[in-house]
């Protein structure tokens, strides 16, 4: 008894646990597992957790998240003969891996496919339609969005039917031109560049002439107005100061011709002049003749 | 062991699918399952040292299923890879014991960076890849861009567990984005004015793009670092640049001359009816004092004609005659010409009568 009791209990033990060990497995998140019977395919399990199947049965674990695949970057032609460079992305995970396993087998061979049926896909598409329609800045012409979401659709019903792949997304990833037309782009964008540099200096030589042609004109206009404005001026003093003297005046003229002539002696006769005074004159009637000269 | 974001095992299974589940697979969510262990151990009188040591490993086992969340982390929970808790928030929480569960602790906080147009290497050197950073103008520009993605874990279950390659997504998502915006745009729109509408449209968009992919990933920015011309036309933009600056050049030194020119005229302008205003005060004045100083000696001259005139005429001749060459001559005498010439650096004789 004390030496057959332990055999027994741990021989029940290690029964057991080979037997969960054969029977038993558990499915992560990450993954599907594909359920075969002598290498022939019995079944798919989705749901993670747990699960039992029979020990002649084996489980084989396929990666079920989202996979990104880059294919190469390659040139497609557009409707109007524009050559273009595009790297796509196809967004894609296993979803029947039993058709899966039958079909592709692995995702390096799965890619393989991916590439090729993305490629004819967007070359297919690209053909139908103009550069205008995948790069234009005017947003309302681009139509990308509206042909990547048909081709995935299309792409993907044909994946999931053929080799049991899900394609969650194609999309262009980045666009370009091909290598060999560069140069001739870039002749372009620095003759666009010249353009647009020539354009801004002349308008700003067109503002600056206008600014200052309206300040020459406003220089002017002021001037003008001010000269119009002092000789009015100028005017009202001589009319005004005529007026007083012809009032002033008129009152009697006899007197003002007197003081006005015997002023103007004062300033006709100078130094350089010289008098010529008759001795009867009215000045030198007295000097000559006394008191007799007096009237 | 923490890497970015750190992946803390604490039930570590490792790689090994198949479990002894002997005791356990019943009883998933029983919270009795302790019992088993201490029934499976052969029942003695209490004393027994082996039944001692199996109930503390048992217990040490039990006890294994408590863990603990940091602050700065969220962990997921999964039961035989079935997750059973998405989300579990910092804290002390209780599991299953190996190999029942495993609690993955990710830091959900801590930001991950990735390069788009160029490697993250290249980034830090300043380097550029001219094939890699190259984008497509709606204009058909090629503009060289590259931007910094900065991104945390949205939701901890999805990011372990949707896509295999979480910062590959994120980089496709972000660059498919990128490249739309910048393919809409003109290269001056690009270039100038659009930068930060671009790095918020793509991260909007490439955040709704990695939320249909279910890649539990927050964007939390988009930076664009650099944004230049190709170098085989940067001249030329760089010309557009001075030119736009002439032009401003330009344009101010005309505000200026116009700014300098009109004051001046107004001061000129000003000065000109001053002088104006100044002479019609002056000539009124000057009438005015002329026309009383005429009233008032005029009225003073009417009491006394007569007098008053030849005083006048008198004091004239006085103020005027001394300056002047006077010649007298007699009424009948005759008058020799010649005399002026003769005589007219000298004071002018007087003639005897």
């Amino acid at each position: 008894m004390h030496l057959t009791k332990p055999h027994y209990r741990i021989g029940a033990a290690a029964a057991l646990v080979l037997l969960a060990w054969l029977t038993l497995f558990s499915v992560r998140e990450t993954e599907f597992a594909l359920i075969t019977q002598f290498g022939r395919p019995v079944g798919t399990v989705t749901d993670a957790g747990l699960h039992a199947k029979w020990f002649f049965q084996s489980a084989t674990y396929f990666d079920r998240r989202l996979r990104v695949y880059d294919p190469r970057p390659s040139e497609f032609l557009t409707r109007d003969k524009k050559n273009l460079v595009i790297e796509s992305y196809v967004a894609w995970r296993i979803r029947d891996p039993q058709h899966f396993v039958e079909t592709v087998g692995d995702p390096v061979s799965a890619e393989m496919r991916l590439h090729d049926i993305v490629w004819s896909g967007l070359s297919a598409v690209l053909g139908t339609h103009d550069l205008d329609a995948i790069v234009a800045p005017n947003p309302a012409s681009v139509q990308a969005d509206s042909f990547l979401d048909q081709l995935t659709a299309v792409t993907g019903a044909a994946s999931l039917a053929q080799y049991g792949i899900e394609i969650v997304d194609v999309r262009i990833k980045r666009l370009n031109l091909p290598e060999q037309n560069k140069q001739s782009v870039y002749a372009r964008m620095r003759a666009e560049r010249e353009r647009i540099a020539r354009q801004y200096r002349a308008e700003g030589e067109e503002q600056a002439l206008r600014i200052r042609a309206d300040a020459d004109r406003q220089r002017d206009e002021i001037l003008s107005a001010a000269y119009k404005d002092a000789e009015k001026t100028r005017g009202e003093g001589d009319a005004a100061s005529t007026r007083i003297y012809s009032q002033a005046y008129s009152r009697n003229p006899k007197f003002y011709k007197l003081v006005r002539t015997l002023e103007s002696y004062k300033k006709i006769l100078d130094d350089k002049t010289t008098a010529i005074l008759s001795s009867d004159s009215e000045l030198l009637k007295v000097f000559m003749k006394g008191e007799g000269g007096v009237q | 062991m923490s890497t970015i974001p750190a992946v803390d095992h604490h039930h570590d299974h490792g790689h090994d699918r198949h479990h002894d589940h002997e005791h356990h697979h019943d009883h998933e969510h029983d919270h009795h399952h302790h019992d088993h262990p201490v029934k499976a151990a052969p029942v003695q009188a209490g004393g027994s040292r082996r039944n001692r040591i199996a109930l503390a490993v048992a217990g040490l086992w039990l006890v294994s299923g408590v863990y603990i969340v940091p602050a700065d982390q969220q962990a997921v929970v999964t039961r035989f890879g079935q997750v059973i808790e998405p989300r579990v928030f910092p804290g002390i929480h209780v599991a299953l014991p190996w190999p029942m569960d495993r609690v993955t602790k990710l830091k959900v906080q801590q930001l991950q960076r990735l390069v788009v147009g160029g490697y993250l290497p290249d980034s830090v050197l300043g380097r550029t890849q001219p094939l890699a950073s190259q984008f497509l103008t709606g204009d058909q520009n090629i503009i060289n861009l590259r931007a910094v993605v900065q991104y945390s874990v949205g939701m901890p279950a999805d990011y372990l567990f949707h896509a295999q390659d979480v910062s590959r997504t994120v980089a496709a998502a972000v660059e498919t984005e990128m490249s739309r915006r910048i393919g809409r745009r003109t290269v001056d729109a690009v270039l100038t004015t659009e930068k930060t509408a671009i790095q918020e449209e793509v991260r909007a968009a490439a955040q709704k793009l990695i939320d249909a992919y279910g890649a539990g990933v927050r964007i939390a920015s988009i930076n664009i670092e650099s944004m230049t011309p190709p170098p085989e036309a940067a001249e030329a933009f760089r010309d557009v640049a001075s030119a736009r600056a002439d032009a401003a050049r330009i344009y101010n030194e005309a505000l200026g001359y116009e700014s300098d020119l009109v004051p001046k005229a107004r001061g000129e302008a000003r000065q000109m009816t001053e002088a104006a205003t100044a002479y019609k005060e002056s000539k009124i004045n000057e009438a005015t004092g002329d026309a009383s100083r005429f009233d008032l000696v005029e009225s003073e001259y009417a009491h006394a004609t007569a007098v008053n005139g030849r005083r006048l005429y008198l004091e004239t001749l006085e103020q005027v005659l001394p300056k002047i060459k006077k010649l007298v001559v007699d009424k009948n005498g005759s008058f020799d010409l010649t005399i002026i010439r003769k005589n007219s650096d000298s004071a002018p004789p007087r003639k005897n009568p």
